[in-house]
């Protein structure tokens, strides 16, 4: 099956800075893709190039097999709801939604017909007649989704959709544009700097910094095997662990990365690694202690109960595989 | 009282009339004292120059110097400007044409002068000393300043001898060279143009009666309305500024118009083929008056400037530069600037044959007092110019 | 003395509405008396007569001014300004809008700088130097019509001064001309709001509409030109009203026939029939007002 979406050694360059450098990649039809990275990170780039508004200066896009590098945006089978939604504010909802079939030759009636059932695909009736002034960010941000997918597009590229938005409505959100991709059945990339929204969301996730692509997984993968220091990082609250403490703390030579969350924090393990609590953190549905372990090293371990006190001794213990020895690559 | 309403509306004219009133009613000054330090102008833009644009033309300087007086300048382009000057006041002086002296006496912003207190006012040109243009009921309220003439300018490419008759500007016809004259004449663009159209008619049409084209009755105005639409499908473009004249001669083909003096000797001196005429039928003309206003501020100074203004040096140096002609005879003569021959060229011998600018008024004499007043030669001239 | 600044201080900031209104007075004094006192004065003398003998100004009640207004002649005048008026606002537009869009979309840095500059500069000098500038270059014996000769086209420039109305002798000598003049003059007046407009209009926008499948046209058309259409309301407000107010330019490039402003100056000043001068600026200011109702209506003031 050919990819919906296909980067060849792409790079793009902004005179002398490289915002993509060398980036290959291939999203399947009808998966759920996320761009995963800190900002500057080449992921925008990235998604701006498959929807045509930047071209790379070297490599080759293909759309659905067909070479897209340089094609123009109204030329491409490709929608965008973008980061600041960018409705027009001079037309009505409804208009907005319907823009992508006036600009094809449809007839109004048919076109607000159509408009008015993706405003009830994004839970929006009756709100048409209204400016896009009049509505609230969640509500503007499901007409820029409606606006999106009226033209049916195969691939559907979201850029940080959601990060204008508040916490509770955001994780509302996320379950829903998850269910509504399942419904429509087409392929998403999504963009976010967000590592929580990316592994929830995702079917796989790419994951970028400094303009490389650092692993591309499924969010297990991403978040229990990562492939690079940096993924280890960015992903989740883990213990990277090198050098002499590696070695004592988990026999392995090279980085080993431990998530906080697989480490029991206990009064007393006969083998165990023995510590002091430096910090208690309450971060509601977990705490998180911070052990000093010796060797000027300190391990994050996240659980569920409220044991110990600031300046206790502990033991810590994990399981051999919760270890997870990280590829030497480039460093 | 009732005529220093005359062109203003409001609560600030009432005040100053009050105060023009109060001034208006002391009379004459009887002597000239010492000198106030300063006296303000308002004049023609090249009739008061102390030296700037040329240094041989220069009558100011010296007055100060040997007067203390200092001279401030405020140039006006039109008559309608030196009126609305004097009416905000502030000035002591104005060099009024004949156009617009009337007014500023009905008005009630000039004051009467003490003749006896400009000593050389006895050797002004003697056809000018009591000029209906400053002298209202045997009183004079100015000191006549420079006069000249409108003359008929023409290409001397286009004509091998000089055009006898304004019917050149007025009739259509063609040309000694064989071409139309048909949007290659121009005329001028003030309402006071409709005096140079009875001008011609006066002579054309005798039947009309029209005895002087400053007064002139129903059926003599509408002749002459009726002359100068006919003119409008000749002229394409009309003049009022000096140097915008000049500019159509040089650069857009005219080669026939009504002009000053003061055009042509520009023209000449840029080798330009141009010459001008007296017409048969006579032209019409102005005259200046320097009138003092009736609240000045110095006038001790305004009188010293008084004398001044007549002295032959200066009139002829004036003369010389605006190509007009002095209000002193003995000027004329042994002027390096102006030449022997100046006054003549500036229209000297043809006095009898100009009609000076007066402003029309219903109350005229040769029509028995049905003249048409000026403010209806202007709405008529603007709708000439529109083409109705 | 500090404690009597201080006391005072205190009252004024108890009674915020009296310092507020002790700032604010001398402006709106101004704004009261020398403005619309003076406007007051002008309508109150558009009332006034003039008497038919004497020339003499009436101040008794009488509408026979506003009948004048009305005759053919003057008709002919208000009709040919406000005619002026509006092509040069249409022309203004239609020249601005691409340089302004080129300003505000495809320059940055000094390069925008220096086209603000250009647009700009003229406004620095003369407005008179530049206007008989214009009537040099327009002369039969000018740029303009050398550059139409040696392109061969002098047919065409003849034939365009050929038409009635707009033509004449030379482009010096038409309406065209004044037209020509009048556009240059008040170009900048359209550019800097157009270009202001578009520069608020944002990139994703754009982005937007060509994602959706307008071709760059459609974009123009369906996005980009309703936004940018407050500021080329705004511009046309500049050029409209300036343009029915001007004296000076009809003075010198043209043929002679008189606009608005010019038979103000001479009914006010030459023939002192201030009453008649009064109704006639009565004229530009009615249609400003219809204008700036109609220009409010289409939104142009929600953008400054």
């Amino acid at each position: 099956m050919t990819a919906a979406v296909a980067f060849e050694e792409v790079s793009c360059a902004f005179g002398q800075f490289v915002a993509v450098d060398r980036v290959s990649l291939e999203v399947r039809e009808g998966e759920f893709f996320t761009l995963l990275g800190p900002s500057g990170s080449g992921k925008t780039t990235c998604l701006r190039m498959i929807g045509g508004f930047q071209f790379p200066t070297r490599g080759r896009v293909r759309i659905h097999g067909a070479d897209a590098t340089r094609l123009p945006p109204y030329a491409r089978d490709v929608n965008t709801v973008f980061q600041d939604y960018a409705l027009f504010p001079h037309m009505s909802v409804r208009d907005n939604v319907a823009y992508g079939l006036m600009v094809r030759g449809v007839a109004r009636e048919e076109r607000y017909r159509r408009a008015d059932e993706m405003l009830e695909l994004v839970h929006l009736p009756g709100t048409g007649a209204r400016r896009p002034a009049e509505l609230s960010g969640g509500q503007r941000q499901r007409v820029a989704l409606a606006r999106a997918l009226i033209n049916r597009p195969r691939v559907l590229l979201l850029d940080e959709p959601l990060g204008a938005l508040d916490l509770k409505l955001r994780e509302s959100m996320q379950v829903e544009l998850k269910a509504l991709q399942r419904q429509v059945g087409i392929t998403f990339v999504f963009v976010t700097h967000d590592q929580q929204e990316a592994l929830s969301m995702s079917d796989r996730v790419c994951v970028f910094d400094r303009g490389r692509v650092e692993q591309i997984g499924t969010p297990e993968e991403i978040y229990d095997r990562p492939a690079t220091r940096f993924v280890a990082g960015f992903v989740g609250s883990g213990n990277l662990l090198e050098g002499a403490a590696a070695r004592r703390l988990t026999g392995a030579q090279g980085a080993v990365m431990l998530r906080a969350e697989r480490i029991r924090i206990e009064a007393r393990r006969p083998g165990a690694v023995p510590g002091v609590v430096k910090e208690v953190e309450y971060l509601g549905a977990f705490i998180r202690y911070i052990v000093d372990v010796g060797d000027r090293t300190e391990l994050l371990v996240n659980t569920a109960r409220r044991d110990f006190a600031l300046g206790a001794e502990v033991t810590l213990s994990w399981p051999e595989e919760a270890c997870h020895r990280i590829p030497q690559g480039p460093a | 009282m009732k005529n220093s309403h005359r062109t203003l509306g409001g609560a600030l004219a009432l005040a100053a009339a009050f105060a023009v009133t109060a001034a208006y009613a002391a009379g004459p000054r009887q002597s000239v004292g010492k000198g106030e330090g300063r006296v303000d102008i308002v004049a023609w833009p090249g009739y008061i120059e102390r030296g700037a644009t040329d240094k041989n033309f220069d009558w100011v300087t010296g007055f100060e110097k040997s007067t203390g007086c200092k001279v401030q300048v405020k140039t006006a382009n039109t008559s309608d400007e030196m009126v609305a000057l004097m009416n905000e006041g502030g000035f002591d002086l104005v060099t009024a044409s004949g156009d617009a002296s009337l007014r500023l006496v009905a008005g009630g912003r000039v004051q009467e002068i003490n003749t006896k207190l400009v000593p050389s006012y006895g050797k002004v040109d003697k056809r000018l000393q009591n000029a209906p243009w400053h002298t209202v009921g045997g009183k004079h309220y100015g000191v006549p300043y420079q006069w000249g003439y409108n003359v008929l300018m023409y290409n001397t490419n286009v004509f091998k001898q000089a055009p006898d008759s304004w019917a050149v500007v007025f009739e259509e016809m063609n040309l000694p060279d064989g071409k139309p004259n048909k949007g290659r004449v121009q005329a001028f663009d003030g309402p006071i143009y409709i005096a140079d159209a009875a001008l011609y008619l006066m002579t054309k049409n005798p039947a009309l009666g029209i005895k002087d084209p400053y007064e002139l009755n129903e059926d003599q105005y509408k002749a002459a309305l009726a002359l100068l639409r006919q003119q409008r499908k000749l002229v394409a473009r009309y003049w009022h500024d000096a140097f915008v004249q000049i500019d159509d001669f040089t650069n857009e083909g005219f080669v026939a118009s009504s002009a000053w003096q003061f055009q042509a000797n520009i023209l000449k001196s840029k080798n330009r083929p141009v010459a001008t005429v007296v017409p048969k039928e006579g032209v019409t003309g102005w005259a200046d008056t320097t009138m003092m206003h009736a609240g000045a501020k110095h006038p001790n100074c305004a009188y010293k400037w008084l004398e001044h203004s007549i002295n032959p040096k200066l009139q002829g140096d004036l003369a010389a530069w605006f190509g007009a002609v002095p209000v002193r005879l003995e000027a004329c003569k042994g002027n390096k600037l102006l030449g022997d021959d100046g006054c003549a060229r500036h229209g000297l011998n043809s006095f009898d044959k100009i009609h000076f600018w007066r402003t029309p008024v219903a109350n005229c004499k040769t029509q028995g007092g049905k003249c048409v007043p000026y403010y209806r030669w202007v709405s008529d001239y603007i709708a000439v110019l529109g083409g109705r | 003395m500090s404690a009597l600044a201080r006391s005072l201080s205190t009252t004024l900031y108890g009674r915020r509405g009296l310092a507020l209104a002790l700032l604010l007075a001398p402006p709106l004094l101004w704004l009261g008396i020398v403005y619309c006192g003076s406007l007051l004065a002008l309508l109150a003398n558009s009332f006034y007569g003039l008497d038919e003998f004497s020339g003499v100004i009436k101040r008794e009640f009488t509408l026979k001014n506003f009948v004048e207004l009305a005759a053919p002649a003057n008709r002919d005048v208000i009709a040919r300004t406000v005619g002026m008026a509006a092509a040069v606002t249409v022309g203004c537009a239609l020249v601005a809008f691409p340089i302004a869009y080129l300003m505000a979309r495809y320059t940055r840095g000094w390069v925008r700088a220096a086209l603000y500059l250009g647009v700009m500069l003229p406004l620095w000098s003369s407005y008179l130097v530049r206007v008989y500038a214009w009537k040099l270059l327009l002369a039969r014996e000018g740029v303009v019509n050398w550059m139409f000769a040696e392109a061969g086209l002098s047919w065409l420039l003849q034939g365009i001064l050929a038409v009635p109305g707009i033509g004449g002798p030379s482009l010096s000598i038409s309406s065209l001309g004044t037209f020509i003049v009048f556009v240059y003059i008040w170009l900048p007046f359209m550019i800097l709001p157009i270009q202001a407009a578009l520069e608020r209009v944002p990139q994703s926008l754009i982005e937007a509409s060509a994602d959706l499948g307008a071709h760059d046209a459609a974009t123009f058309r369906k996005v980009i030109l309703p936004l940018a259409l407050p500021g080329v309301i705004a511009g046309s407000i500049f050029t409209f009203s300036l343009t029915l107010g001007d004296y000076i330019i009809p003075g010198i490039i043209g043929d002679s026939s008189l606009y608005l402003g010019q038979v103000v100056y001479l009914q006010q000043g030459t023939a002192g029939n201030v009453p008649l001068a009064a109704a006639f600026t009565l004229v530009p200011i009615t249609v400003m007002a219809v204008y700036l109702a109609v220009a409010k209506r289409m939104g142009a003031f929600d953008a400054l």
